[in-house]
């Protein structure tokens, strides 16, 4: 159905030289010299298995509890006479990602205004709605600055007893809360669900999960379906500090429990969850990245962390910024990219690891939600960013799994390969250049079968923060409309004024490339095959391909 | 680990008088003769990695709050009369939900500092509720000490020095106002247990019976004196 639409439109994509959508054109494609297509051996497939939970796809990650309910906003699902305004709408969204930023706000909010009006997508809340920011601004002077905020996020009970608040202090806000908490539970008592409300250039967007009620108020591009992806993040952040049992057990006990009181210090890690969302693809991809070493310092490093093991280790993974070094796991226990990347985010929002041997519990809710693991962390040394991640189900087993990472440090001394691991910390990316095409400026690319992605660094012309920002801000729109639930795309190609933009997803891998404005959709096409092979050839050292377990 | 190492180098000569100790780590017996557990305890905020940074490092760690995950495991080796004594010392979250954690290594703590915070009562208030949990997890000789700490802050105190003493007393613990900040009193409480233990360790060898009750009386500090270190 997905194919039906491009062809019939005339929106570049249909009558391009790409593949068209369906998986059986994309394996015929005689040009295409691209290896592996199939599941599990396209470049970056693990050859002895892999060491996540398989997610087939993006939405294995959110569909199976979401109950779709972030899937469907109002604008889609309206039946075929809207598929027209739907690429036209496509092409719009990216020529205003594309718009250079200076300047864009007053823009945008008009833009946002005049799509609105456009979409009448005009929720029945509308005016509720506003009503709730009217109120939050008579509460705080500083209320300009604080509405100026790109994303919102708030966590709020069931009783409407305020949780968490990424921008201000939850007591200022419990109004702001309650009247959250009554939106929810008006459409409840009518039998129904609150997913989002678009209004004013702002998504707000609600996550219920009982006895938890999740809201974002965006002025992003992003996708109902993304932020509330995010949203999801956010609910599992609290649940690995909790865990779902607690957390039930907690409201069954008393339903007005401030649940602050439990999640006290933790704040800081959920900032910085909501800080790396905005930065860090590996979010957005449902991915991890690796840092980039030879095979064989990796597959040295990973026998060594497979001796260290001990009977109560499930996982051990090193890892530098953000970055998988080498994971090892108990064998037939897979982990899941939410849990990793909630240990990552664990492990970059607090400096208080960087000394010391930190012996924490920590629910890991994709794997369990019901219980606490043991992670032991450590850096390795003080000045170097490896950091040892060594994940016990046994609370008492600290002085055991110390003493895996000191087996760990001697075996790595031993086998010579600790230099050789230092060196490879002092070029954590790679440059673009290498991949040799001249027109392309950087790619995302992502194995499915074994949950990595790899990518380039952020080069000019994308050198400010701001400009960083709205490159993965691009990604993140080609992501959400190759992901639509209710229409998903495999191959968009877009031209835009400040660069061409291509991806490509098909049931082996994700890619993402963004090409200078200047190549030609012809030229795209063969650079992209050139860069799969630029892959292929570069896996071993870009992806772990020989994951051991204990 | 590595820098504990290095810091024990530098810390003195040890003559040796007990032969090594057993440790996990048979790359560091050489470093030490006696290694204890040491306990940070106490309600979230009252200082309590702060007071370890400033005993190990001697800086104090200024700027926002980072809250500890879990518990920290640090070492540092003393010299005490001339023993190397390994304090290996469990820094703990104060927040509720780590409680569990925490209480699974209490036995195996020699001592524990309990703080509070003089600018904090709650902090104080939940003292009583601390030294119960001591009674039930932790081993029955366990050396305890209070510790009043923010002793700098004195445009902010709540808690009156006297007040700290009378609970002591009460529970019959040694008790004394530290700063962090400042380093008052933060190396004499460490050093006082790591007498403490040491003397309980070499009790066998008749040495004269050391009481950390005077020792603390004759060394400690008043918080109007800040210039310690």
């Amino acid at each position: 159905m997905a194919a039906d639409v491009h062809k019939k439109k005339s929106w570049e994509v249909s009558n391009g030289l790409l593949a068209p959508a369906d998986g059986q054109h994309v394996a015929e494609r005689s040009e295409s010299p691209t290896p592996g297509l199939a599941q599990g051996t396209e470049p970056g497939a693990g050859q002895e298995g892999a060491m996540f939970v398989h997610t087939r796809s993006y939405e294995d990650l959110t569909s199976s509890e979401d109950g779709g309910a972030a899937s469907q906003s109002p604008e889609e699902g309206q039946g075929d006479q809207d598929d027209q305004i739907k690429m036209e709408q496509i092409s719009k969204d990216f020529s205003e990602l594309s718009t250079q930023l200076t300047g864009v706000v007053l823009d945008f909010e008009e833009e946002m205004r005049q799509s609105k009006d456009d979409k009448l997508d005009l929720s029945p809340q509308t005016s509720r709605h506003d009503s709730v920011l009217s109120g939050k601004e008579e509460e705080d002077v500083t209320m300009d600055a604080w509405r100026m905020h790109q994303k919102h996020v708030f966590v709020l009970s069931e009783a409407g007893k305020p949780v968490y608040s990424r921008y201000g202090s939850e007591e200022a806000l419990s109004s702001t809360m309650g009247v959250m908490m009554a939106l929810v539970s008006f459409l409840e008592a009518e039998k129904n669900a609150i997913r989002s409300i678009h209004a004013d250039g702002y998504k707000v967007v609600f996550v219920r999960r009982s006895p938890l009620v999740l809201v974002a108020v965006a002025r992003t591009r992003q996708s109902e379906q993304d932020i509330a992806h995010e949203l999801l993040y956010i609910y599992y952040q609290i649940l690995s500090l909790l865990t779902w049992t607690q957390l039930n057990h907690i409201f069954q006990q008393k339903q007005n429990y401030d649940l602050r009181r439990l999640l006290a210090g933790s704040e800081r890690i959920t900032d910085n969850l909501l800080d790396l969302m905005a930065r860090d693809p590996s979010f957005l991809m449902g991915a991890a990245r690796c840092l980039p070493m030879a095979a064989g310092v990796r597959d040295a490093v990973s026998t060594s962390l497979q001796q260290a093991r001990a009977k109560s280790l499930v996982f051990s993974i090193l890892l530098s910024r953000n970055q998988l070094v080498s994971l090892v796991r108990k064998k037939d226990q897979f982990l899941h990219p939410i849990d990793l990347h909630l240990l990552f985010n664990l492990i970059s929002s607090s400096s208080s690891f960087r000394e010391g041997e930190a012996w924490t519990p920590i629910c890991l809710p994709k794997f369990n939600s019901c219980g606490f693991f043991h992670a032991h962390i450590s850096y390795l040394e003080q000045d170097t960013d490896l950091c040892l991640l060594l994940v016990s189900t046994d609370r008492e087993d600290f002085f055991t799994v110390s003493d895996c990472k000191r087996r760990f440090q001697e075996r790595l001394k031993k086998r010579g390969v600790y230099h050789a691991l230092r060196e490879a910390l002092l070029t954590p990316f790679y440059s673009v250049s290498q991949v040799g095409i001249s027109d392309l400026r950087h790619f995302i690319y992502k194995s499915k079968s074994s949950g990595l992605f790899t990518s380039p660094e952020i080069e000019a012309p994308y050198v400010s923060e701001e400009e960083k920002e709205r490159l993965l801000g691009l990604y993140q729109y080609l992501h959400s409309r190759a992901h639509n639930s209710s229409r998903p795309l495999k191959n968009i190609y877009f031209t835009g004024q400040n660069e061409n933009l291509l991806a490509w997803v098909t049931s082996a891998f994700e890619l993402y490339v963004c090409f200078s404005p200047l190549t030609t959709k012809a030229a795209a096409v063969g650079a992209v095959n050139k860069l799969m092979k630029w892959i292929r050839r570069e896996e071993d050292h870009l992806f772990i391909l020989m994951p051991q377990t204990y | 680990m590595s820098s504990s190492s290095s810091r024990s180098r530098r810390l003195g000569v040890g003559n040796g008088v007990l032969p090594p100790a057993r440790d996990r780590s048979p790359s560091l017996n050489k470093d030490f003769d006696l290694a204890f557990k040491v306990m940070l305890l106490g309600d979230s905020g009252v200082g309590k990695t702060c007071f370890l940074i400033q005993f190990k490092d001697g800086v104090f760690l200024s700027g926002t709050f980072i809250a500890t995950v879990g518990i920290d495991f640090r070492n540092k080796v003393v010299t005490v009369d001339g023993v190397k004594v390994k304090m290996q010392i469990w820094d703990t979250a104060g927040q509720e939900r780590f409680r569990s954690v925490t209480h699974a290594y209490y036995r195996d703590a020699q001592a524990l500092l309990l703080l509070y915070d003089i600018t904090n009562r709650m902090s104080f208030d939940s003292i009583r509720a601390w030294l119960s949990e001591i009674k039930e997890y932790a081993q029955e000789d366990v050396v305890i000490m209070l510790l009043g700490n923010k002793a700098d802050v004195s445009s902010e105190r709540v808690i009156r020095t006297e007040d700290g003493e009378s609970l002591a007393r009460e529970y019959r613990v040694p008790f004394m106002e530290t700063s962090a900040k400042t380093g008052m009193n933060v190396e004499l409480a460490f050093r006082a247990i790591a007498k403490e233990l040491k003397q309980r360790a070499v009790e066998q060898l008749e040495e004269p019976k050391f009481q950390i009750h005077d020792y603390i009386e004759s060394q400690k500090k008043k918080p109007s004196c800040c210039a310690f270190l």
